[in-house]
């Protein structure tokens, strides 16, 4: 291939992956990708890709020399690679170009239930629950959570998931009043009468393709209300931890449900 | 694919090509300046007299001269017929992928909330003793074992004139478009040509571009595999899950997926931290493996080294990194 329309392929190939890292960036999405402290890396990352694309492109056409010395019998090219340029063009810019239309920036349901949405407290690692919880006592449960105007504690979706697997957390707990918002999706598994729902949130260590679902199971006395799959709700109610098959689940008896509005951090994060 | 298929695979892919994308343009811009402003010699020159401790230090090169694997073989090519000693040559090109910078500060960054610094340290160290045994093995064998026919050749024959005065004058010769053009006249002169600086910005900025799509084609097809698996739309993703709690297997497994990814150094460790089901040590094996051992390497040693060696080579490093891997997640497991 001609090598100036090598260059110019591969810095349109640079400044594409630029392009979706800035724009990402820019627009927000990114939250939904990767932990808060990656986000400004892969915003320099998407502006030095533009500098060496932009840079490339314009000088695609010069002369250049490298000015050292080569030993005999060194084919002495500095750009020759190892795929035919085109095929390097279109393996770089297909498959994000495939992803950043086919994105809605979250997991399916079935994504999920592989990420632990149906796992029970006690399958997730010891290694990855002690990286999160805070240590908690009940004096920091009673201080440090505020009480709702109509008397329920709010927590956040993982100390509720944790204490599954917290003996004294869970007997502390357990049938308090609390609050909890998170992610509102149907419930698969031990749901006879459809009185059930599940609730959860997802946590991002670096990014979201090591994120794991966090979730609890909403008990209704009757039909729970109709809120969107996969929408934000706010739930209150009084939690349990019964034993079901053999395996200790974090239940909330659910008095209200209602539609949410998300947080700004979908995610929990690793800090 | 299914729409719930496609979103999930989208997901996952751009949120790791997200992370690792200004890892591998670091890599990739330190090795393009390097690959042009850094004059033939200069990494002798750090090397002590004695064999032993050449090979030691060679391990250690790679902090301040900071290439991936895709860039290291034709270096240690050029070197070796520089007179480089082999031993020194294949410590540096095993370990240079691991023991540097840029593949520390990625892979600390990736296992954020995972024992970063354990991690790092073990496949920096794993890593640097893995080459300095290799090369330590070397350095007893016979090169006619080790190298190609062609290369052992050019060691043995005094270099050949092809007309060019070496000397470090000025001359003009064929530039045809891009680095200067001497495939048609290998020599080994200082070159002194007329060219602006501003040339050689643009070689070393072209080198960083053509290291950049050699790493991000392979990258951004590792990704799109590892988003299949991580999302289970792949059909092997379930049979992938139950190995991952085989302690000799999962090893095993990871250190085949590394050879097949062919990824780069400065960003496997992205991949790697997304594997959850599989173990601590399973995951060091693919980050010590890959780096030294894979598809794309295969096909460079050969411009270098012998089959039959390479066959070896690939054999104990995959018997060794996984023995090793399997010990360390054993005493780690202990010790807590």
């Amino acid at each position: 291939m001609n090598p100036r329309l090598r260059h110019i392929l591969f810095s349109l190939a640079v400044l594409v992956w630029s392009a979706a890292l800035i724009y990402f960036y820019a627009s927000g999405r990114i939250t939904k990708y990767l932990a808060p402290d990656f986000r400004p890396i892969a915003f320099a990352g998407g502006l030095g890709l533009a500098v060496m694309g932009m840079f490339n492109l314009l000088t695609s056409g010069q002369r250049a020399d490298c000015l050292h010395d080569h030993g005999g019998g060194d084919a002495h090219d500095h750009e020759a690679g190892d795929i035919h340029p085109l095929a390097a063009f279109l393996l770089m810019v297909l498959p994000i170009g495939l992803s950043v239309a086919w994105t809605k920036d979250e997991y399916s349901p079935a994504a999920l239930a592989r990420k632990g949405l149906y796992d029970s407290p006690s399958q997730m690692g010891n290694a990855f629950m002690s990286t999160v919880m805070p240590p908690l006592t009940r004096e920091m449960i009673e201080q440090g959570h505020r009480k709702t105007d109509d008397g329920y504690h709010q927590f956040n979706l993982m100390e509720l998931f944790f204490a599954t697997g917290d003996r004294e957390m869970q007997s502390l707990i357990d049938g308090m009043k609390v609050e909890t918002e998170g992610r509102w999706i149907d419930e698969k598994t031990r749901n006879p009468n459809g009185t059930r729902k599940r609730l959860y949130r997802l946590f991002i260590t670096c990014c979201a393709a090591d994120s794991r679902a966090i979730p609890i199971v909403l008990e209704f006395n009757g039909p729970p209300p109709e809120l969107p799959e996969n929408g934000w709700a706010k739930v209150a109610g009084t939690m349990r931890f019964p034993l079901e098959e053999g395996v200790l689940q974090p239940v909330l008896v659910c008095d209200r449900a209602d539609s949410a509005e998300p947080p700004y951090e979908e995610s929990f994060l690793r800090r | 694919m299914s729409p719930d298929s496609q979103q999930d695979f989208a997901l996952a892919f751009l949120s790791i090509l997200f992370e690792g994308a200004p890892f591998i343009l670091l890599g990739t811009l330190i090795s393009g300046f390097i690959d042009i402003y850094l004059p033939a010699g200069t990494m002798e020159r750090f090397l002590p007299k004695r064999r032993n401790l050449a090979i030691v230090m060679s391990g250690l090169l790679g902090a301040v001269f900071p290439v991936c694997e895709c860039a290291v073989v034709p270096v240690i090519r050029r070197l070796v017929k520089k007179g480089l000693p082999v031993s020194c040559g294949i410590t540096y090109m095993l370990a240079a992928p691991i023991v540097n910078p840029i593949t520390a500060l990625s892979t600390w960054k990736a296992f954020q909330g995972q024992g970063a610094a354990m991690m790092t340290c073990s496949r920096m160290l794993l890593g640097f003793l893995i080459a300095v045994s290799v090369g330590l093995v070397v350095s007893r064998l016979s090169l006619a074992n080790v190298l190609r026919e062609k290369i052992l050749r050019s060691l043995n024959e005094p270099e050949k004139s092809d007309g060019h005065h070496h000397c470090g004058h000025n001359h003009h010769h064929d530039h045809q478009d891009g680095c200067c053009d001497h495939k048609t006249h290998d020599h080994d002169c200082d070159h002194n040509h007329d060219a602006a600086g501003n040339d050689r910005l643009v070689a070393a900025f072209r080198s960083a571009l053509k290291d950049f799509v050699d790493v991000g084609v392979y990258f951004a097809i590792g990704v799109s595999i590892t988003a299949l698996f991580n999302t289970g739309i792949a059909p092997g993703a379930a049979w992938l899950d139950t190995l991952a709690g085989n302690q000799v297997a999962a090893p095993a497994a990871l250190m085949t997926l590394a050879f097949i990814l062919s990824l780069c150094s400065t960003s496997d460790a992205f991949i790697a931290a997304t594997l959850d089901k599989f173990s601590w040590g399973a995951k060091l094996a693919f980050l010590t493996f890959g780096p030294m051992m894979d598809v794309k390497l295969l096909f460079l040693y050969q411009t270098v080294m012998r089959k039959r060696f390479i066959a070896a080579l690939a054999l104990a490093l995959f018997l060794v990194i996984g023995c090793i891997s399997t010990f360390w997640q054993h005493l780690i497991v202990q010790a807590k």
